[in-house]
């Protein structure tokens, strides 16, 4: 328990281990920390900017959406628009057509019966020429007679 | 008790180192063997393991000893940053070789009391410490080194600052100024005892510590190991138990080692205030 030349000695000692520590295992190590902690800072400084330019991207994104959607529906709505134009003037050639076509067989069906009647009031007038000739063969002037029966037949079929 | 087991003057006996004089006449003339030896064993082992840790050092995630000594490097990095209004790249590495340096030495205390000291026997050594922590010489040297390292930066960075508070701190500027030449020396003195405490608590107190377990180790042997069989038994198990709370004490000088010696190299970092 004295002070004698081991004090000198462990001096020595001590002051090169501090010397070899910090060469070749505090300073490496340190070194090594170190470069690994800017490593990490830099990695998430890197996730921090790739997060950010995501969420721009994403607000991009659904601006773009945003404008792409009113687009579709203005144009569904001009498309809808369109085919309920094209719907109308369908209908109303389609009435117009049809109102043709009744107008045409109504003209038809009354030139038909015009004809018919016409046809009839001959054929009657011919009957009852018949039947008066048939009564009054005799006797009866045909010419003279023809018009009186006419007159007759006109009168019982006029609103026929 | 001195001479009841062990022969050669029993506990005392055990506290003697293994010593080669060079010259009789003077005390200071010699050395001690076990002391130097075991100190560069495991100096020689750490800078070993340094070398083996370096060669293998890999910069992603770190595993085993890597891993280990990147925690204590991180540990006493930030006891340093924590404590250091400036950067200095010295001091980091010296907390950490103090702190490992002891705490690698106070834990060969672990070893069984005598088991250094049987084996040096068969080479004919009389006697053999194997706690070189246990020798003032090592505490005493590196708390000089600390203290010569405290007295360099004191000098250095602020030399006048320096000089006035050991003239003129605490008493001198209470005085008059015609008593300032009387107070003077005695503030002198008083400054010299203060700053010579540092490196004498810091020592004394490590080797105090070590030597205390060292002794009651040593008692722990000579009254229960003599005892019979029941003594053998209580005195495994009280060494044993002896054993963890002294390993704990060894870190914890080491760690207080460590943080003196920051906190003394901080204070001469300090600035000057104005």
């Amino acid at each position: 328990m004295s002070i004698d030349l081991t004090f000198i000695g462990q001096i020595v000692v001590f002051l090169t281990l501090v010397f070899l520590m910090k060469k070749y295992l505090y300073g490496p190590m340190a070194d090594l920390m170190e470069a690994r902690s800017q490593k990490i800072a830099d990695g998430l400084a890197a996730a921090d900017a790739g997060k950010e330019a995501k969420a721009k991207a994403e607000a991009e994104i659904a601006e773009q959406l945003k404008v792409a959607r009113t687009k579709a529906s203005e144009v569904i709505a001009s498309a809808e628009k369109r085919a309920a134009e094209i719907n109308e003037a369908a209908v109303v050639k389609a009435r117009e057509e049809a109102q043709q076509i009744v107008d045409s067989a109504r003209e038809e069906v009354n030139a038909e019966l015009n004809r018919a009647r016409q046809t009839l009031r001959s054929e009657v007038a011919d009957i009852a020429m018949l039947a008066a000739e048939r009564v009054v063969e005799s006797e009866l002037d045909a010419k003279r007679h023809a018009k009186l029966v006419e007159g007759i037949v006109s009168a019982g079929f006029g609103n026929a | 008790m001195a001479d009841q087991s062990h022969g050669d003057g029993g506990i005392a006996g055990h506290l003697q180192y293994w010593t080669v004089k060079l010259d009789e006449s003077n005390p200071f003339m010699q050395i001690h063997v076990d002391t130097m030896l075991i100190t560069i064993v495991v100096a020689a082992s750490m800078f070993g393991f340094a070398l083996w840790l370096k060669g293998r050092l890999v910069e992603g995630a770190p595993k085993g000893a890597q891993n280990f000594m990147e925690s204590v490097v991180g540990f006493v990095d930030q006891t340093v940053k924590d404590n250091f209004p400036v950067h200095n790249p010295l001091i980091a590495p010296l907390a950490f070789t103090v702190f490992c340096f002891i705490a690698l030495i106070n834990t060969l205390d672990v070893l069984p009391a005598f088991l250094l000291g049987n084996v040096a026997h068969l080479f004919g050594v009389d006697h053999f410490r194997p706690v070189p922590t246990n020798d003032l010489n090592l505490p005493a040297a590196m708390a000089v080194s600390v203290f010569a390292l405290v007295l360099y930066y004191e000098f250095k960075l602020k030399p006048v600052h320096f000089c006035k508070e050991l003239l003129m701190e605490p008493f001198t500027n209470l005085v008059p100024g015609f008593l300032k030449p009387i107070v003077m020396p005695i503030n002198l003195i008083l400054k010299i005892v203060e700053e010579l405490a540092k490196p004498l608590s810091l020592s004394f107190r490590l080797f105090g510590n070590m030597f205390a377990g060292e002794v009651i180790f040593l008692l722990i042997a000579f009254l229960l190991l003599g005892g019979g069989a029941v003594g053998m038994a209580a005195g495994f198990f009280v060494g044993l138990a002896w054993s963890a709370f002294h390993l704990f004490i060894g870190l914890l000088q080491a760690f207080i080692f460590m943080i003196l010696t920051v906190v003394y190299l901080s204070i001469a970092h300090q600035p000057v205030e104005h």
